[in-house]
């Protein structure tokens, strides 16, 4: 098997001839994103043709699987929620967080997933605020050692980087001051992303 | 995209608070605004709510595609909800949080493949193509018609392993030789199938304007 067109018998392509380049050799172009120029390419207009129609074709089969999912907002439903429910009973705990209790005798202790749940909840009621990661770093299982907390978040274009970082890890440090014994080292903010009020920059 | 937002929790766990584990209690989602990325990074955290909506956020397109695959609607939900529970088990190995909608397209690839196969070791039926319906006269069709939806159509008239090379190509963004590898394939007959129905897409695609 030599030639790649003919593989298969029967209905092999004709031999299009675009200003002598074919079909196959449009498509690679398109896909190397059209680099490097190709001047025997470009200034055919029977290949730009053809590309141009190549590049719709992409655009119409993504467009059109998009409409058709979207067709019954509904229709996803039973599959997603059956999805939820084996994964929420999976969710790992991670780690223990002790608390200190009066009576010795009891032990107490948050788990570390409820301890990140919390600190995104700080930053997630905050106008304009999106959480990401959340991380707790250092011995969070030994009381009294000093952790460091590490978090991410977007934000609405528009707002004050340096203000929101700092409300942010005031209202970290005080949710965890309130709910845990964690002695923090430091709080750790990075805001890694802005977000528009409607067309978010999830595409 | 303005999503028509989450359907009602049925638990009602939003609107509640009984536990600090369960995070994201807020009784509108802020998260529909968030980023792939962000979403991703916090599944990675073990944040359901997170997953939930990357889940309904994506989860659409890739049950389409994977029933185009499959040429099933029914087994595409099988397919779509075993792929996000790997996605959700394996969130670890993501490398690039913001890529995470081609990392679960690659798994609803690899599953739909893997019940392709199956079907194949039992039956013939995924071996027969069905023959392409003949020429439909466009004055048959609604004047107002899409291209789009002549596109997407024109993909059910494809031999099944035509359609399957198009799809990995263009919706999973595979490259030739990953098509061979997933599909058994060499890499010549992978450029021959998606030379053809590149061929034929574009004829029907024409033909509507």
């Amino acid at each position: 098997m030599t030639s790649d067109d003919s593989a298969l018998p029967g209905d092999a392509a004709p031999d299009d001839d675009l200003d002598g380049h074919t079909m196959d050799e449009l498509s690679d172009y398109l896909d190397r994103g059209r680099t490097p120029y190709d001047a025997s390419i470009e200034n055919s207009a029977a290949c730009r043709l053809a590309l141009t129609g190549m590049t719709r074709l992409q655009e119409l089969s993504w467009a059109g699987m998009t409409k058709q999912s979207r067709l019954d907002p509904h229709r996803d439903d039973a599959w997603i929620s059956g999805l939820l429910d084996t994964i929420k009973a999976e969710v790992q705990s991670g780690r223990d967080v002790p608390l200190s209790h009066p009576d010795a005798t009891l032990r107490l202790a948050l788990t570390e997933a409820a301890v990140r749940g919390m600190i995104r909840r700080a930053g997630d009621t905050m106008d304009g605020v999106i959480m990401g990661r959340c991380q707790l770093d250092g011995d969070v299982t030994t009381p009294g050692a000093p952790v460091r907390v590490d978090v991410s978040a977007s934000i609405r274009f528009g707002m004050g980087v340096d203000r929101v970082a700092d409300e942010l890890r005031e209202r970290v440090a005080s949710a965890l001051r309130r709910h845990t014994e964690l002695v923090v080292d430091g709080i750790d903010v990075t805001i890694d992303d802005i977000y528009l009020e409607d067309g978010h920059g999830h595409d | 995209m303005s999503d028509s937002g989450l359907p009602d929790d049925p638990d009602g766990d939003r609107t509640s608070d009984p536990s600090p584990a369960d995070d994201g209690a807020e009784s509108r989602n802020p998260l529909e605004e968030a980023a792939d990325a962000t979403l991703a990074s916090r599944a990675m955290d073990g944040d359901t709510h997170a997953f939930e909506v990357l889940a309904r956020r994506h989860g659409p397109l890739m049950r389409v595609y994977s029933a185009k695959l499959l040429n099933s609607d029914i087994e595409s939900d099988d397919v779509v909800q075993e792929a996000f529970l790997t996605g959700w088990r394996q969130i670890d190995q993501l490398d690039s949080p913001a890529h995470v909608r081609n990392w679960m397209m690659r798994i609803v690839t690899r599953k739909a493949i893997d019940r392709i196969r199956v079907r194949r070791t039992h039956d013939d039926i995924d071996d027969w193509d069905p023959p392409a319906p003949a020429e439909t006269s466009p004055e048959r069709v609604v004047i107002a018609r899409l291209q789009m939806d002549a596109v997407w159509d024109a993909l059910d008239k494809l031999p099944s392993d035509q359609r399957r090379c198009w799809l990995l190509r263009e919706t999973a963004g595979y490259s030739y030789q990953e098509i061979g590898d997933s599909l058994g394939l060499p890499l010549s007959t992978v450029r021959g199938l998606l030379s053809r129905a590149r061929r034929f897409l574009l004829t029907e695609m024409e033909a509507w304007r």
